[in-house]
């Protein structure tokens, strides 16, 4: 039971990270980046790879999330000019590109087979239930610095030119402030979050394939955030927990109904969020935490 | 600063906004732009502050061309212009709004941020109270903590003058500084546009409000329908018919 | 010759992603935002086009059968979501278009399960014109997207409800003020913007599979395709969408199979960065 409990626990506060960095970047700077899972893939394959070759987990880890981090800037320099909607796209399109680049490049990737074997964190201690209570004190950890440097950047000068930024773009041009070089960087903070959520994930399943690295992930944190309520930490909180409860429910009424397929599970899944998204979005924008500004 | 603008063209589709403009601004000089509506004096500042390309013509700040530099660029080159309708961050306050606008702050680089706090808290106390001097001054006290989209129109129009001061420029293009606010303000802002004018920042300033704008300019050209149809001091471009012509129609 | 056959595959995949985008391009044009759904209303029009055939034998009666069903989809997703949300952010509509894909695609999943499902098309012996091989099925999905792209041409230009469908596109407030039911122009508008991705979905079905993903798969190439064509533009969705058909076609032998969409989403960056207006389109603020 514990085991089953830490394990949630994890998925979840992967889940959180991933979130955040959707937080910062939409709910703080209004950016609508639906390629999320991009920076999660990279952040994965890197530390995946790296492992392989033998270097220490948390170099890799770091690494993941830095060359996540850095991923963000062609996008952005490409895409931080186009308006809301065309940056979505783009954005989508750069995720995709980076499922087709991984499942295509077997030399790097080993395709769609995907990479399996990825050493744990905390093997040393030897598997079973304390290494994953360290896993879950240390992600909780990252969680926690991670929430709190985004308050951090919030409440400080910068934060202040990206609140401006929302609301008169132009006129924070005039004043000298380069609106897109805020944005890039916003950009790479979520994108490095991602990314060591990558890490982490590659690290927990032990067995990453291109197929795990598809839009729907990106819309699910999407739902996290727009159920709990964007821009506010308190929401990302509340709307993971939600998600994780949705998703992990739904296995659960599988083993209780084995008669439903997994793929017939996953369509219902799929419906279910495309519904949440929709009723939402229509009845409830400021999701149930409220909205972090009234925009 | 200097600011020397040449034969600057740009047109809308067939509509020509600006034919041909061209103005010389010595360094720290108080100069005018007036004109009837539509004459494109607005147009002017965006295409000098790089909001717009120009068509044709050249802009040189202190002898180097403007072309290459964004419109951002080009405020941090010293030349800062405010907007005719006020474009105030409504979502912050006052104070915040005159804060955002100083430049140069630490505190706007992440890396920065989170290894030289102590740096960052210092300079906001120095930005904080810059900004309380100018809030004192353009008697902005009352509504300071109050989120600036709730202001009065004319308040706005002070805020966004106030905010183009903390970023300290060389030359300000002031886009109707004056128009709703009270005479005693106004007289104020014409007093301290002398002041920093004599500190050495040059100003081109548009604006209808003739009665102020004589009192402090001494040099003004008039502009109708994207040209420069008069310059020179004010007593003179004033009785100039063409002048005349342009704001009330031809006399038959 | 074999180039020129690879482009005449293109062609009629280009009909496919022409047809798409322009259903992208209309919503766009007229109800100004980028419907992420359009992709699976191209898979709707697929399985109607699918079931009917089954049911009736006929080719031509599953046309109909599966432009009525992504028609009839598409004014309900309107009625149901977008209607309510006209008006509200970019955010909004875009993730509320994610959300009836979404829900699209999960329909067809439990209705008709994840197999491909083919066409029973009676096969014949292809045409051989100057070396090149083109079937009478190509023949046919060619001839019908003609008549397809000639209606809605003929509609916006000739009839009523197409001015006012152009009125509501170049200025939504002058329209509505001169007295155009914006609702009328709505129902029009999407029932068309259903049977155009049905065509398009159709004819995919029949060259390939059909699967409850298979819309969503194009969603990145229709995307650009409409914007390589100028969003707002149709001729130029439909030109866009043949050119890149043929330039994916002519691709594969140097980059594979797989990276045919990549080569999508890299027109799309290069008609962004370097002529956002794309090939007809007005100089739209894209930035």
């Amino acid at each position: 039971m514990e085991g089953y409990l830490v394990a949630i626990g994890i998925v979840v506060l992967i889940n959180v990270l991933l979130a955040l960095g959707l937080t910062l970047q939409y709910g703080r700077t209004g950016l609508i980046n639906f390629g999320h899972v991009g920076f999660f893939a990279i952040g994965a394959y890197t530390s995946a790879l790296l492992a392989l070759q033998g270097v220490p987990l948390v170099i890799s880890f770091v690494a993941a999330g830095a060359f996540a981090a850095v991923s963000a800037w062609p996008v952005g320099m490409v895409s931080l000019r186009l308006r809301d909607d065309y940056f979505a796209i783009v954005t989508l399109g750069f995720s995709e590109t980076v499922r087709i680049v991984i499942s295509s490049e077997k030399w790097l990737t080993n395709g769609m087979q995907g990479i399996p074997g990825l050493p744990r964190l905390y093997e040393g201690i030897g598997g079973g239930l304390p290494a994953q209570l360290a896993v879950l004190v240390t992600l909780a950890l990252v969680v926690i610095a991670s929430a709190t440097m985004i308050q951090r950047i919030t409440n400080s000068p910068f934060g202040r030119v990206i609140e401006a930024i929302r609301d008169n773009e132009e006129a924070v041009t005039a004043l000298g402030k380069n609106p897109a070089s805020f944005k890039l960087r916003v950009l790479a903070v979520g994108a490095g979050l991602a990314g060591v959520a990558g890490a982490f994930y590659a690290h927990y399943i032990t067995f990453i394939v291109p197929d795990q690295f598809g839009p729907i992930v990106t819309f699910y944190v999407w739902m996290a955030i727009i159920i709990g309520g964007v821009g506010r930490i308190s929401g990302t909180l509340v709307g993971t927990a939600i998600l994780m409860l949705f998703l992990e429910g739904s296995r659960f009424i599988r083993d209780l109904i084995p008669a439903i397929p997994e793929v017939e599970m996953a369509s219902i899944r799929l419906g279910v969020i495309g519904i949440a998204l929709i009723l939402f979005v229509t009845y409830r924008p400021q999701g149930l935490m409220g909205d972090y500004t009234q925009r | 600063m200097s600011l020397e603008v040449r034969r600057v063209t740009k047109a809308f589709g067939g509509f020509c906004a600006l034919d041909e403009v061209s103005i010389a601004v010595e360094t720290d000089a108080l100069f005018g732009i007036i004109g009837p509506n539509g004459a494109g004096k607005s147009t002017l500042f965006s295409v000098l502050s790089g909001f717009m390309p120009a068509d044709a013509g050249e802009i040189l700040l202190d002898g180097h061309s403007l072309s290459r530099l964004s419109p951002h660029a080009r405020a941090r080159a010293g030349m800062v212009r405010t907007f005719q309708v006020p474009r105030e961050f409504r979502h912050l306050t006052v104070r915040e709004n005159l804060m955002v606008a100083a430049p140069g702050q630490t505190g706007e680089h992440l890396a920065s941020l989170f290894l030289r706090p102590g740096q960052v808290r210092r300079e906001e106390l120095r930005i904080a109270q810059q900004a309380e001097e100018i809030i004192e001054f353009l008697r902005l006290t009352t509504v300071a903590e109050l989120p600036s989209g709730s202001l009065s129109g004319g308040q706005k129009k002070l805020l966004e003058l106030g905010r183009a001061l903390m970023v300290a420029p060389k030359m300000l293009l002031l886009d109707e500084p004056f128009a709703g606010v009270n005479p005693v303000l106004t007289g104020m802002i014409v007093d301290r546009i002398r002041e920093l004018n004599a500190r050495g920042i040059g100003f081109v300033i548009i604006e209808h409000e003739l009665a102020a704008l004589t009192r402090l300019v001494p040099r003004l050209a008039v502009m109708d329908r994207g040209r420069i149809i008069a310059s020179g001091p004010p007593e003179k471009v004033l009785k100039d018919e063409r002048v005349r012509e342009a704001y009330l129609g031809a006399v038959t | 010759m074999f180039y020129l056959q690879l482009a005449l595959n293109g062609f009629i995949q280009g009909l496919v992603i022409g047809l798409g985008a322009l259903a992208i391009t209309l919503v766009f044009g007229i109800a100004r935002f980028a419907n992420a759904g359009t992709g699976d209303l191209l898979t709707a029009g697929a399985y109607g086009a699918l079931a009917t055939h089954k049911a009736t034998g006929s080719l031509v009666l599953a046309g109909i059968g599966g432009i009525a069903v992504a028609a009839v989809a598409s004014l309900l997703a309107y009625i149901l979501v977008f209607k309510r949300l006209m008006g509200r952010s970019v955010m909004a509509l875009l993730l509320a278009s994610i959300g009836v894909g979404f829900a699209i695609r999960a329909f067809h999943g439990l209705l008709y399960g994840h197999s491909q499902y083919v066409f029973q098309i009676p096969l014949s012996r292809p045409y051989v014109f100057f070396g090149l091989r083109i079937s009478a099925l190509d023949l046919a999905l060619m001839l019908t997207t003609a008549l397809a792209v000639a209606m809605l041409f003929a509609i916006l230009h000739f009839t009523a409800i197409g001015r006012q469908m152009r009125a509501v596109a170049d200025n939504r407030e002058l329209a509505r003020v001169s007295g155009i039911t914006v609702g009328r122009v709505m129902t029009a508008l999407w029932l068309l913007v259903g049977a155009v991705s049905a065509v398009a979905g159709i004819i995919l079905g029949m060259k390939t599979v059909v699967t409850p993903e298979m819309g969503w798969d194009m969603l990145l190439p229709l995307f650009a395709a409409a914007i390589f064509g100028g969003i707002g533009s149709p001729a130029g969705a439909v030109l866009a969408g043949i050119l890149l058909g043929i330039a994916q076609e002519l691709s594969t032998p140097f980059v594979g199979f797989t990276y045919k969409i990549a080569l999508a989403f890299a027109v799309m960056l290069f008609v962004l960065l370097i002529r956002p207006q794309g090939l007809f389109g007005t100089i739209e603020r894209v930035r």
